[in-house]
Order: C-alpha cells, then sequence, then structure tokens
C-alpha cells in the first residue's frame, strides 16, 4: 500500500544542508500495523510527514496505494490526508476554540459533507472512542487521554485507510497511554493500516513489524 | 474501559458514509462552505471582541464621515441654490463690461465701468420682455453709529430694487421716487449691519449713522436673506442711488452716472431669454458695439449662477467625501494589519487544518471571511452612524437632505471591496503557509 523507493530528505539551514533522512527504502502493507522506532533526531517525525503527504521528500519517490505522491498537486495530496490517511499527533493537536463535536467534524466539513451527516457521524465516533457524555466539550475542559481520544475520533471520521499516529502516548501517563493504544490495535483489527511512530519500546512492541531508524537511515 | 463497546460503531458509520457520498464536485464543495464560512468567521471574530471592535472602527469611522460629509455637501448645495432663488424670480445680473482698452487680455466682468443710468432707463422703456430694472453701484465703506462700527456695502440703487430682488423691509420703509430725486440722505439696513451696529429693527429707525462720514437717517431695515455663494445678502446697506453717486463715489461718467451692474426681472420665466436677448442688442446699440468688437458687459440669468454655484458645491462635496474616504483607506489598512496579527497567531490552527484536510484555497477563504465580515459589519455600523449624524446635521441647520439608498448600499460595496483588498494579502499569506512549517510553530 505504501511503498518508499530511495526517499531522501535534506534540510537547509542557510548555508548548510542538513541531511534527515537518506536513501529509506519500505514497503507498508495493506492493514499491516508497523512501528518506527527511534531516538528524537533520528528522522522519524519527518518519515512520517512524508508518509503523510505532508512534506514532500528531496529524493527518491514516494508511492501510496500505486500513485507517486511525489508528482502529485498540493490539492491532491490535501485530499489524500483528508480522505484516506488520518492523523494522530503527540500533542493532540485540537482546535481549542471548537468543541469536541466540532473538531471531530472538521475533517467531513473539508470533504464537503452537509452538516447534518457531519453531526451524526461525528456523534458515533465520539461515542465510539467512549466520550458520548462529553460532545460539547472544549479541549481545555478533557484530560489529555481525553483528548487524544477525540483526535482519534477526527482521525477516523473520513474512514481513512491508514491512519498515522506519531507519539500518541508521549504527552499521557502509562494508564491512559495503554487505553490508547488499545483503541489502536482495535482499529488495526478492524482492517485499518497503523504506522506509528514512537521511541517507546513498550509501545513498539504492540506492532506487527517493527522497523528501527537511526541517523536518517532505517534498520530493519 | 472506554473501549468495551463492540466495534459496531464504525460500521454503522460506514454504512451511513456509503449512502451518502461527500460533494467532491469543487463547485458544490466551495458553495457549501462559503455559506458556512459567514458564521464561522463572525465567532473568531467575536473570540477577539475588543480587537475585532477596534479594528472595525477606522472602517466605522471613515464611513460614518463619507455619508456625513456627502449630506454636508449636498444640503450646502441645496442651501445656495435655495438663496440663489430667494434672491428675486427670473432675475438677469448685467455687470459691468469686459474691459478691452488696448490690451487683447480680457480683465474680467466689472473691470471697467461702461454701464450708465441711461442705460437701466433705456432698458426698463425699451425692452418688452423686462418687468423693472434696479441700477446698482456698489463700494465697501465704513458704517458708523456712536462708538460702533462696521465696514460693509453700500450699495446705491433705486426703488425698483425691492420689486427686482424681491426684498422687503421688515422695518420702516424703503426708499421712493421723491428719495432718489432729490438724493436725500436715507439708508436702509441689512439685518447684519443692524446686528453690528447694535441695534434691532425698531431702535435703528430714524436712527442717524455715517457712511464715509456723511450723515445719512435711517428709514428702514430689510427682511432677512441670508448668505449666497457669493456673500451675504444681509450685509448691505441701501442708499438712493443719486446720493450714492454725489456723497459717497463722488465721480460722475460722462453721461450720467456710471453703474457697476444692473439686476433686471424679466415679466415671465418663458421670457428670460427674450429679455437676455433684447437687453444684449440694446445695450449693443447703445455702446455703438460691431461684430468684431467685444462686448463691453455680461449678461447672465439667475440660472448660470445657480449652475455655477452647483458645480461649485458639487467639487466642495467630492473634496469632503474624498478626505472622508481616506480615512476608510486608513481603516482598511487596520484590517489589513489586524489580519497579519490573527494570521501569526494562528499559524499552528492552519497546519492542523491543512494536515487534516483543508486545502490552501480552504484556508484563504477562512481568512478572507473574517476580513470581510469585519469590514462588512463596520460598514454597517458606520452607515447606521452615518445616517444619525447625518440627522443630527439635518437638525441643526435645517436642512432636509434625505439619504439615498443608493449612497448606503454603495458604502456597503465598498466596505465589502475593502475587506477582500486588504484582507487579501493576508489571507494569501495564511494559505501559502508550509503545513508542516505551521504545525511545528507554537
Amino acid at each position: 500500500m505504501l511503498q518508499l523507493d530511495h526517499i531522501g530528505k535534506v534540510y537547509q539551514v542557510g548555508e548548510l544542508e542538513a541531511p534527515i533522512l537518506s536513501d529509506v527504502n519500505l514497503t507498508i502493507l495493506r492493514g499491516e500495523y508497523v512501528a518506527i522506532m527511534g531516538a528524537s533526531g533520528s528522522g522519524k517525525s519527518t518519515l512520517m510527514n512524508i508518509l503523510g503527504c505532508l512534506e514532500p521528500p528531496s529524493r527518491g519517490r514516494y508511492y501510496f496505494d500505486g500513485r507517486d505522491v511525489t508528482s502529485l498537486s498540493d490539492n491532491e495530496r490535501t485530499d489524500l490526508r483528508n480522505f484516506r490517511i488520518g492523523f494522530v499527533f503527540q500533542q493532540f493537536n485540537l482546535l481549542s476554540r471548537l468543541s469536541a463535536m466540532e473538531n471531530v467534524m472538521l475533517p467531513m466539513v473539508y470533504a464537503g459533507y452537509p452538516r447534518r451527516e457531519r453531526q451524526v457521524c461525528a456523534r458515533r465516533m465520539l461515542e465510539r472512542v467512549g466520550l458520548g457524555e462529553r460532545l460539547d466539550h472544549l479541549p481545555s475542559q478533557l484530560s489529555g487521554g481525553q483528548q487524544q481520544r477525540v483526535a482519534i475520533a477526527r482521525a477516523l471520521v473520513n474512514q481513512p485507510e491508514l491512519v498515522l499516529a506519531d507519539e500518541p502516548t508521549g504527552a499521557l501517563d502509562t494508564r491512559t497511554g495503554q487505553e490508547v493504544m488499545e483503541l489502536i490495535s482495535q482499529l488495526h483489527q478492524e482492517g485499518i493500516t497503523i504506522v506509528l511512530v514512537t521511541h517507546d519500546a513498550a509501545v513498539a512492541h504492540r506492532a506487527q513489524r517493527l522497523v528501527r531508524i537511526e541517523d536518517g537511515q532505517l534498520e530493519c | 474501559m472506554a473501549f468495551t463497546t463492540p466495534s459496531t460503531g464504525f460500521s454503522a458509520a460506514q454504512a451511513l458514509r456509503a449512502q451518502a457520498a461527500p460533494l467532491r464536485s469543487r463547485t458544490n464543495r466551495r458553495l457549501a462552505q462559503l455559506a458556512e464560512s459567514v458564521p464561522l468567521a463572525w465567532e473568531s471574530l467575536a473570540a477577539n471582541r475588543m480587537r475585532s471592535l477596534l479594528t472595525m472602527l477606522g472602517v466605522i469611522i471613515g464611513i460614518a464621515a463619507v455619508i456625513a460629509m456627502v449630506t454636508i455637501g449636498r444640503g450646502a448645495q441645496t442651501q445656495t441654490v435655495n438663496q440663489l432663488r430667494s434672491l428675486g424670480s427670473n432675475l438677469l445680473f448685467i455687470q459691468s463690461g469686459v474691459a478691452t482698452t488696448g490690451s487683447p487680455a480680457s480683465q474680467g466682468a466689472g473691470s471697467a465701468t461702461t454701464l450708465t443710468w441711461e442705460d437701466a432707463k433705456a432698458i426698463a422703456s425699451a425692452s418688452s420682455a423686462v418687468a423693472a430694472v434696479a441700477p446698482v453701484l456698489n463700494r465697501r465703506a465704513q458704517v458708523v453709529y456712536g462708538d460702533r462700527n462696521t465696514s460693509t456695502f453700500v450699495v446705491g440703487t433705486t426703488p425698483d430694487y425691492v420689486t427686482v430682488r424681491d426684498f422687503l423691509p421688515l422695518s420702516g420703509r424703503f426708499f421712493n421716487t421723491d428719495d432718489l430725486l432729490r438724493a436725500t440722505r436715507v439708508a436702509v439696513l441689512g439685518q447684519t449691519v443692524v446686528d453690528s451696529l447694535g441695534l434691532n429693527a425698531e431702535s435703528a429707525l430714524q436712527t442717524t449713522v455715517r457712511i464715509q462720514g456723511e450723515p445719512f437717517t435711517v428709514i428702514g431695515t430689510l427682511e432677512y436673506k441670508g448668505v449666497t455663494a457669493f456673500r451675504d445678502m444681509d450685509d448691505q446697506v441701501l442708499i438712493p442711488l443719486t446720493t450714492m453717486a454725489s456723497r459717497i463715489v463722488g465721480v460722475n461718467a460722462i453721461s450720467g452716472i456710471a453703474l457697476d451692474a444692473i439686476s433686471v426681472s424679466a415679466r415671465q420665466p418663458e421670457q428670460m431669454e427674450a429679455a437676455e436677448f433684447q437687453i444684449t442688442n440694446l445695450l449693443r446699440r447703445r455702446h455703438g458695439i460691431q461684430p468684431p468688437k467685444q462686448d463691453d458687459f455680461l449678461v447672465r440669468s439667475q440660472a448660470d449662477l445657480v449652475s455655477a454655484s452647483t458645480s461649485v458645491a458639487k467639487v466642495f462635496t467630492a473634496l469632503l467625501g474624498g478626505s472622508a474616504a481616506i480615512s476608510l483607506l486608513v481603516g482598511g489598512i487596520g484590517i489589513m494589519n489586524i489580519m497579519l496579527v490573527s494570521v501569526s497567531e494562528r499559524t499552528r490552527e492552519i497546519g492542523i487544518r491543512r494536515a487534516i484536510g483543508a486545502r490552501s484555497s480552504d484556508i484563504l477563504q477562512q481568512f478572507l471571511s473574517e476580513s470581510v465580515v469585519l469590514s462588512c459589519c463596520g460598514g454597517l455600523a458606520g452607515v447606521s452612524l452615518g445616517v444619525v449624524a447625518s440627522a443630527l446635521i439635518n437638525h441643526a441647520f435645517g436642512w432636509r437632505v434625505g439619504m439615498s439608498l443608493d449612497a448606503v448600499l454603495i458604502s456597503l460595496l465598498f466596505c465589502m471591496a475593502i475587506g477582500v483588498f486588504f484582507g487579501s494579502y493576508p489571507a494569501r499569506k495564511a494559505a501559502r503557509l508550509d503545513p508542516i512549517e505551521a504545525l511545528r510553530s507554537t
């Protein structure tokens, strides 16, 4: 489903070139649950951004479901993110002025669903992650674990085939972290492809497959 | 655990999703979002209430100023026109000529005294379209009463002035033919002069004032006329033409008394042109003017004066409106400024929205809607304020200048244009943000 072909990424810092990724080759099959592990600065977040079509690679090709993402326009990549990829971030990245419902509805707004349908789906999703009682709460009125579950509901609301989770438990305590991981495993069982980035071995071991990254290179 | 419920939630949602396909058509999507962007923009502005209000203030003041200034301009215009009409009906003014002596350059109307009292008498007797004729000889002179004095226009004329210029005495009487023939030292004062001499309409009667040192008996005062585009019609003293010529001006023309101007009233409004034609012909004949030679007088109708002063008032209105429009421009810059602040404050929000599927055009639309809502709210408030200000101005000056609907509509459209124009730079800046850069910002 995902294929990284000799991917390289270089950041330009003034005159200097800082290589982040060099010659990364990775294939992820549909329905896989892959954990990418590495220390901070190893380039795992950049790899995640490339997988999520948020950032183009400097070199190499990235195929999403057979389509060469590197040749897509900005709008086409945006639509890929919207319809086929769900993001779960370490810092939740919820919009603080919007309620849980409105946050979850947001991807559907950009997908162009009518309001009524958005509400029905968002409500179902929030009920699904166990927040049916807190639809109108603002993120600041929710605990970290609850916020992350809102973020998961948001990632799922457009029925993505791929969920990218970047340190989903990084900002949570052990117990709520486990709850969130539990939920992610469940998504995997329902057929969604999961790619998870973490530096926590306990978290990584829940995955089917473990990929280590060090200094911008993969060690399989 | 929160996840003990069976996973039917997803499949149910999936089933629902399968039924209703998203509006993937670009136009439908855009339209649906446009309808929602206004309330969203409103919410986001309401979140920063004080800031939004202060930003709007620029537009509010600008629009209100434009509307109020245009009201003042138009009010002044109607006022001027009305006053010119009140000077008398069917008026024609003959001004003492254009000097052509030697120099090829015209020195303008009034630069040479070519009209005489004889001309005025001839017009009165020979022109059938003319109802009455008032010869005028003016000088600015000092008028003294007791220890008070004022500099005013002293006008030497005939009793027909009352008919031609539609002036009625407020108190006392106007001078008559007898005064004119005997060149008596009597004066009729305008109300501004009465006030400056510390008198009133009644107490002024039978007092003695000195005009250029000559004692005159006040026999009447004139009714109020107000200020025209040219001068204060109440700031004048009328005396018999003969007295004026012998006591004040002190110069006689070769053939009788030289005049500055002659005011003429036509019998009917329809006869204005006939009167103008007759007068021109008569004066050309009397002054021996043949085609290559230029007229040494100038005939102007009241309509000419009205249109001249109207065009002056229009320039005036445009100037007022234009200077108010500058404040509107400043308001627009204020919007741009605050939108730039808003974009940099919400960089992370933009990143999140981009990550979960907002196209850059969606971001553009979001910020553009905010600036347009901001400027249009300001516009609405400004129009309301402007209408109130106009009402107050009308009340204060006793005008009746209505607010035209198109002025309001134009203001609102202009506001929308300001929102789009000054909002587009910040909005484009927001739309062009790199999603990853934006997400990384704090």
